[in-house]
């Protein structure tokens, strides 16, 4: 994989004010994301703050403070209208309730070509209507489908068509905010399947963000935990779910039950506990090369040691 | 049978719609033994939850029918029961928890008051009994300060604590059978995983027969002493865990378990199951998941499979185990998935050393 970044997370702060309190959903949060990976962004919990990240990254809040870089150049700047619209047409977003996130009111054509026009990609409708179709087919749907209403699809097919609208405007970054979490698991599988292959086709990036550890473990390269605001650890999909160094990594790794009778029968689930250890002076670590931690120092040395025996 | 608790026969129910009868459940077997857990799994369409919805007389009449079958508990047929003779058995003797915590409370009550309404009802408790024994349940669903709490409303208690009051609420009457619908689907993992230990202890406790719907294989691996996997509105499988995860015959079953990834098939792509299930308005002829199934035969576009015996205790409707059938291997990701994976998969259980 090359290493060209093609997006830059430094330590970013999402907070949000109410009337009591000031709630912290993302709270200092450093990663990149390498051009063509898939990134995977998981938490246990929800309001953990990991589909804050998600629409933080694509403008649709304001960062409280920290920076977001994409191919190099600041999201949260004041932008030229014709730079906040090339902005809107690289970085796309696919949304995990397919039922809402799709006008009833608009057939499947001008949900598809809603952002090929606002970007004036296609000017005559005999193009549009064949991008559209070859749209359609590119997410296994047919052109007969683009005279259709929302609510006459399955989810999986709405998610499809998500996908498609997301892909009208040749995006290079998707960020997938619990894409299949609405979708029966045999459906699960045809969308996961899909979005491989585009993403092979077109040489895109994904941030995938779920809570379902092992889909993402199957279709990222490198997975960042979240709890409560903070990444707490971060490292090749692989390495994290071989070596989980984090308590809380092991603990979310031992709840997710899985289709084995037997493993389940004597699985012992880890709890964690955040009061065992120091939050306050920990910060994000390299344990080894790639493998990031959140710990303290003496958490830290404890890491490498185990790290140098194994 | 010795020890069963319910017993479903052929169990039909149909709903009328403008573009027809939809054929949601058709013919249904299965019996329910006392204090065993069982999972009934499938996609949505597949009948599951109106399945759930039919032993708890919760069919929506006039559109919702039962033409055929009968639900036979404790030697009454529910099935056939009036309203008013099913309002003493629901929340009762056979109770219901939601997916959704969130809309299944009540917003504007406090809990405590949601809790003892069934204990009023049910079993003439009196207040201050009734508030008692609502005090003991919450305790038993693992809520802290439950003298406190249960003065609170819903909208003051997490979603994983929401779900422990429903649960509070379906256990008060000491039910003989708990349906749980997708209890977890709206939780996170590591509530998840809570919210399962508690209904297993309970299980322990109170010896409660369980029906469990969900779509997510390793939950059903998790809690389940049988399973039951449905398809169109029939069961097509159905064994003891062991005999569904280890030595699963129906093509379906195979495409289940191979949509979900294991944990080192990283290169390979998952097994879709290719297509949707198809429209009950118009069941197709012959076996219904001829259309999706890759060792599709003649026969199966002809004529349905009935349940062939796999052992005294698994059975799977699919031609492919008529003695005619040719042998076919199911495929290489799910035999790996058969082995089970406890094998490779030692550093979950690893405890954490600081």
């Amino acid at each position: 994989m090359s290493k060209d970044k093609i997006l830059e997370v430094k330590e970013l702060k999402q907070y949000f004010h109410t009337k009591k309190e000031v709630i912290k959903a993302v709270d200092g949060i450093s990663f990149d994301i390498y051009r063509g990976e898939t990134f995977g962004l998981v938490g246990g919990e929800s309001g953990c703050g990991k589909s804050t990240t998600g629409r933080t990254i694509i403008r649709l809040y304001d960062a409280t403070s920290g920076e977001v870089k994409f191919n190099g150049i600041d999201v949260h700047d004041k932008k030229s209208k014709k730079n906040l619209k090339q902005f809107n047409r690289q970085m796309q977003m696919i949304f995990q309730d397919p039922y809402a996130s799709l006008n009833p009111r608009m057939t499947v054509r001008e949900i598809i070509a809603e952002g090929i026009d606002i970007h004036g990609l296609i000017k005559n409708e005999k193009e549009k209507t064949e991008r559209v179709q070859q749209l359609l087919e590119t997410v296994g749907l047919n052109k007969e489908h683009a005279s259709r209403y929302p609510h006459e699809f399955s989810g999986g097919q709405r998610q499809r068509i998500g996908i498609a609208r997301a892909l009208a405007v040749d995006p290079e970054f998707i960020i997938a905010d619990e894409p299949i979490s609405a979708l029966d698991v045999s459906i699960q599988a045809q969308v996961v399947n899909l979005m491989k292959e585009l993403q092979e086709k077109h040489g895109l990036t994904y941030l995938f963000i779920a809570h379902d550890l092992s889909m993402v473990k199957y279709i990222s390269d490198r997975i960042a935990v979240m709890y409560f605001g903070k990444i707490v650890e971060l490292a090749d999909s692989d390495e994290l779910y071989n070596n989980p160094l984090h308590p809380y990594t092991k603990s979310l790794l031992s709840a997710i039950p899985l289709p084995d009778p037997d493993f389940e029968r004597d699985r012992t689930r880890t709890i964690y506990d955040p009061s065992k250890h120091d939050s306050v002076n920990a910060e994000f670590r390299e344990v080894t090369p790639g493998h990031w931690v959140f710990c303290t120092e003496g958490e830290f040395k404890n890491f490498k040691l185990a790290k140098a025996k194994a | 049978m010795e020890n069963t608790i319910l017993d479903v026969r052929n169990l039909q129910v149909t709903f009328d719609t403008y573009g027809g009868s939809v054929k949601a459940v058709r013919g249904l077997d299965f019996s329910l033994r006392k204090g065993e857990t069982l999972a009934i799994v499938g996609e949505s369409g597949s009948g599951k939850s109106v399945t759930t919805k039919a032993l708890m007389g919760l069919i929506p009449k006039p559109a919702g029918k039962i033409p055929k079958g009968e639900i036979l508990f404790e030697g009454r047929d529910l099935a056939k029961l009036s309203d008013k003779q099913m309002q003493k058995i629901r929340g009762k003797e056979i109770s219901m928890i939601f997916q959704d915590p969130m809309t299944s409370l009540n917003p504007t009550m406090k809990i405590g008051k949601q809790i003892m309404e069934g204990l009023i009802l049910h079993q003439k408790l009196s207040q201050s009994h009734a508030k008692t024994r609502a005090i003991e349940l919450l305790e038993l669903v693992g809520i802290p300060e439950p003298k406190s709490r249960i003065n609170q409303y819903p909208h003051q208690f997490s979603g994983g604590m929401r779900q422990r009051v429903v649960i509070a609420i379906a256990l008060a009457c000491n039910p003989k059978i708990l349906i749980a619908d997708e209890p977890t689907t709206a939780l996170d993992v590591t509530i998840q995983a809570q919210i399962l230990e508690l209904m297993k202890d309970i299980q322990k406790k109170m010896d409660t027969s369980i029906i469990f719907i969900t779509h997510d294989l390793g939950v059903v691996a998790n809690v389940a002493d049988r399973v039951a996997v449905m398809y169109a509105g029939k069961i097509v499988e159905i064994g003891t865990v062991d005999d569904v995860f280890y030595n699963p015959k129906h093509p379906y079953t195979w495409g289940l378990l191979g949509s979900m990834p294991t944990v080192d098939n990283k290169e390979e792509k998952l097994i879709a199951i290719p297509g949707t299930p198809p429209d009950l308005i118009h069941p197709p002829q012959g076996d219904a998941f001829a259309v999706r199934n890759e060792y599709v035969m003649q026969i199966d576009l002809e004529e349905e499979p009935p349940l062939f015996k796999v052992s005294d205790s698994h059975y799977a409707a699919t031609w492919l185990l008529h003695e005619d059938a040719p042998e076919v291997e199911p495929p290489a990701a799910v035999k790996e998935r058969m082995k089970g994976i406890t094998s490779n998969h030692t550093s979950v259980r690893e405890d954490y050393h600081s």
